[in-house]
């Protein structure tokens, strides 16, 4: 197990009522087990599993990404700036 | 120049910045806070952002943009925080040779923002609150950026 922080924005916010959440990931660490772990304490997640993006480091990865103690691990919904 | 802004864009300071003696066309695009969305009727927009990254890729956009068109100045400014109809949310400004490559340039680094950029609306209307989903300077002077401004 790694402990991994996870950052949340805009909706997901709503959802787990909080910036940012330190959770305890099981192997293979990567953005997929991540997601997995956060939609055992928030099932209302696993609906924006097929738009939101995952960011490590301020860059977009693919949910296979091995995520590393240490990484900055973001979800990001779809964007709406503009 | 990139960035994201918690204070009023200063749209006269970028048009000023962008503008260089050897430019023949300027490209601004300004996006504004609009009175409705569809039927509803919006009062405010709030805008949020991921901060670093969000910069990061508007560093991005500027390069990739500059790898696709000979252009001079690039200034990106997306702004966050509450703000009221009317508002100037974000301002794209590029400076070129001629018109050609400013349009095209400038129409990239807007759409490039709305499709990738980490930043986020929540609309206020008549009926209640609503992220948006879909698809935003300062002045040069200010360039405030913090880790989650709000």
């Amino acid at each position: 197990m790694i402990n991994v922080d996870v950052k949340f924005f805009g909706p997901l916010r709503d959802i787990v009522r909080s910036n940012e959440i330190s959770l305890e990931v099981p192997p293979p660490h990567s953005g997929d087990s991540t997601f997995d772990a956060l939609v055992v304490i928030y099932p209302e997640l696993s609906k924006w599993r097929p738009s939101v993006r995952l960011a490590v480091n301020f860059e977009y990865v693919p949910f296979t990404h091995n995520i590393r103690a240490g990484d900055e691990v973001s979800l990001i919904p779809p964007v709406s700036g503009g | 120049m990139v960035s994201i802004s918690t204070s009023t864009i200063n749209v006269p300071a970028i048009i000023a910045a962008v503008a260089t003696p050897q430019s023949g066309a300027m490209d601004i695009f300004i996006g504004t806070v609009r009175n409705n969305s569809g039927a509803r009727k919006i009062s405010r927009l709030e805008y949020s952002a991921y901060v670093p990254m969000a910069e990061k890729l508007m560093t991005a956009i500027e390069l990739d943009l500059r790898s696709k068109w000979s252009v001079h100045e690039v200034i990106m400014v997306h702004r966050v925080g509450m703000l009221e109809v009317g508002d100037v949310a974000v301002v794209t400004a590029v400076s070129s040779a001629h018109r050609k490559e400013a349009f095209e340039a400038c129409r990239f680094a807007i759409d490039q923002i709305k499709s990738i950029v980490p930043i986020w609306k929540k609309e206020f209307a008549d009926d209640g609150e609503m992220w948006v989903e879909g698809e935003h300077l300062e002045g040069i002077q200010e360039m405030k950026s913090g880790p989650f401004s709000a």
